[in-house]
């Protein structure tokens, strides 16, 4: 609290540090790591978790970043998962031509945006308990689904996902830098998004100035299911198919990412841009570390304490600024 | 008619009871009851550290950790060190303190929020096993001590040992934080942690220590989680969570002013203990059930929370 402004200063850029740091690091470990055909191939990899915190920071922007009793969405991977595994059961199994498997799809996870929606403005349960609720039933019924099996995927749209390139970028790579265009229009740069954004600023003075916040919350989870089906599709690029349990490392590393993105926005808020560069930097660090031949079991524990290390300086700022 | 509808959940375990029943007669049966109860005891355990942790306002994402470290000390103290059983107990709890004490620095002393900061003891204390087992293969101890294997598979005056400790946990929560001094402050500072700290009480001691009891509760499950099969399975307490989480909040949405407490959760594990058992009898496909438990438990969330919500409150109101 009587912290000295430079002190306060240099807690606010230890993030930064630390990732700058670790880059360095990584960069003189394997010179290889950082030529652009290596960058454009962990961008790919970074893909589907940069969709899918999109989706979590339009929720949080919209309902409040108090983790517990403001805007999450834990279900986004599951929505993603259902979606992945619709497609590749229908495509693969049934013989269902793609756009039809695709409506499916999306049917799936919009009604997972709806239930989130229905349990968190309707019944009013906390977004937290809501959405692990409704991730572990939908992670559930994707077992039914899949029969816990392995589906792969020859779709020639999906493989062109994978493999196709547009302008001498990667096809996914494109397609994820314009939803995040898309997307940070939408929250940044229109009517609507301010008026979500005041709605997560402060929910009650929303309110007063003639917000209807439910509505925005209720399309928040909707969007954010959106980007679930969108991140389906990235996740069969990613791994020719669907497979089980992908669900587990989406949904850490999009908590990570979007909150490392609030780390390094000037107002410690969650944004869109933050979110997708989170991604991208968590996706690339897991890779640095693999190829220069760091033990996989410790990217558990570089991940947690990276969190750690960047909540707790946006934590030790917030309280100086008190 | 207020009371009635507040504890119109039990109506909805009464019912899963009658259909369970109906479906499959076993389903009463004593030894059936019995093996409800055998297999609620830890998940009651670990609960009840959860509803210390809701009290307080925050939330803790890492009781699984604690549990598996309980198990892992414990084990590890057998096998390598030839440790007592008593001894063995006694590292278990200390393993389980350690997560508790990681968890309290990050909140109390770094200001971290409950999510973070457990979210992060996740990551961490998963790595930390994986690291340990290289990679998570179980380890093993066959040639147990006999007293410590009770704790799992022994029997209290013919009550199975594990369901008499989750009783005495139970007792000693009821007693802590429903009938102690203690117990008010808590829940003073999970109501409104800002007036609790200007009315006297030492709201960061008590955060501290109470993430730390938490985590040792947990760690008491562990170490039954371990007796019963001779062995330490990492991560194998991750399961535990959402369920610890859904007992509490639908124990929750029983109290008249919505609080987590010690006797809605017990009524909150003992549902999910019957709807487990329940869909095991049906003799149903692995995924199947799965799914099945997954809806059941949002339906019954939403009945739980939006009952109160809708007729509960409203009441209240007029």
């Amino acid at each position: 609290m009587n912290a000295s402004p430079y002190f306060r200063k240099l807690v606010e850029w230890v993030p930064v540090a630390v990732f700058a740091g670790m880059f360095i690091f990584l960069g003189i470990e394997a010179p290889n790591l950082f030529t652009p055909f290596t960058i454009d191939l962990m961008l790919k990899q970074a893909v589907p978790t940069v969709v899918v915190s999109l989706g979590l920071a339009v929720v949080i922007m919209t309902g409040g970043d108090d983790v517990v009793s403001g805007g999450i969405d834990l279900s986004i991977p599951a929505a993603a998962i259902i979606a992945a595994a619709i497609i590749a059961d229908q495509v693969t199994n049934h013989g269902t031509l793609l756009p039809i498997a695709l409506v499916f799809a999306l049917l799936a996870a919009i009604m997972v945006g709806v239930l989130n929606a229905f349990l968190v403005v309707v019944i009013r349960m906390t977004p937290l308990l809501a959405t692990l609720a409704t991730s572990v039933a939908v992670v559930g019924i994707t077992k039914v689904i899949t029969q816990s099996k392995r589906i792969n995927v020859t779709d020639p749209f999906i493989v062109f996902l994978r493999d196709g390139t547009v302008i001498g970028l990667s096809a996914g790579v494109v397609a994820a830098g314009l939803l995040t265009l898309i997307y940070w229009f939408l929250m940044h740069r229109t009517r609507w998004g301010m008026q979500a954004q005041a709605t997560g600023g402060g929910r009650e003075a929303a309110e007063v100035s003639g917000i209807s916040t439910k509505a925005y919350q209720t399309i928040s989870f909707f969007l954010a299911a959106c980007t679930g089906f969108l991140a389906s599709m990235f996740v069969l690029a990613r791994g020719s198919g669907s497979s089980p349990g992908t669900e587990d490392n989406l949904l850490l590393e999009m908590v990570l990412a979007t909150f490392l993105g609030a780390a390094f926005s000037p107002r410690r808020k969650v944004t869109i841009w933050g979110a997708a560069l989170g991604a991208v930097l968590v996706t690339m660090l897991s890779v640095g570390f693999k190829s220069i031949g760091v033990n996989v079991f410790w990217t558990g524990c570089i991940k947690g304490s990276l969190i750690l290390i960047v909540v707790a300086s946006a934590a030790a700022t917030a309280r100086g600024r008190y | 008619m207020r009371w009635f509808l507040r504890y119109s959940f039990l109506v909805v375990i009464a019912a899963c009871i009658v259909f369970f029943s109906l479906w499959n007669p076993v389903f009463l049966s004593a030894g059936n009851q019995m093996n409800i109860l055998e297999g609620s005891a830890i998940l009651l355990i670990v609960a009840l550290g959860m509803t210390l942790v809701v009290s307080m306002g925050g939330i803790d994402l890492s009781v699984g950790i604690a549990l598996d470290f309980g198990a892992a000390f414990a084990v590890v103290a057998l096998k390598e060190y030839d440790a007592a059983w008593y001894v063995a107990i006694l590292a278990g709890i200390v393993g389980g303190c350690l997560i508790g004490i990681l968890n309290a620095v990050l909140i109390v002393w770094l200001n971290v929020s409950a999510f973070m900061a457990t979210l992060g003891t996740f990551f961490i204390g998963s790595s930390v096993q994986r690291i340990f087992t290289n990679g998570g293969g179980p380890i093993s101890h066959r040639r147990m001590p006999q007293e410590f294997r009770d704790l799992a598979v022994g029997d209290v005056a013919g009550v199975p040992t594990e369901v008499v400790i989750a009783a005495v946990v139970l007792l000693l929560y009821f007693i802590f934080l429903e009938c102690s001094i203690f117990g008010k402050r808590i829940q003073a500072i999970g109501l409104q942690p800002t007036a609790a700290l200007i009315a006297g009480i030492e709201v960061k001691r008590i955060i501290f220590f109470g993430f730390i009891i938490a985590a040792a509760t947990c760690a008491v499950g562990g170490l039954i989680a371990s007796a019963n099969i001779r062995m330490f399975t990492p991560l194998s307490g991750f399961s535990y969570l959402l369920d610890a989480i859904a007992a509490v909040f639908i124990g929750a949405s029983m109290h008249p002013r919505g609080r987590p407490n010690v006797v809605g959760t017990l009524v909150g594990v003992l549902f999910l203990g019957i709807l487990a058992n329940g869909l095991n009898l049906m003799g149903l496909n692995f995924n199947t059930k799965d799914a099945l438990s997954g809806i059941i438990l949002v339906l019954a969330l939403a009945f739980a929370i939006g009952q109160r919500r809708f007729v509960v409150l409203r009441k209240g109101h007029k």
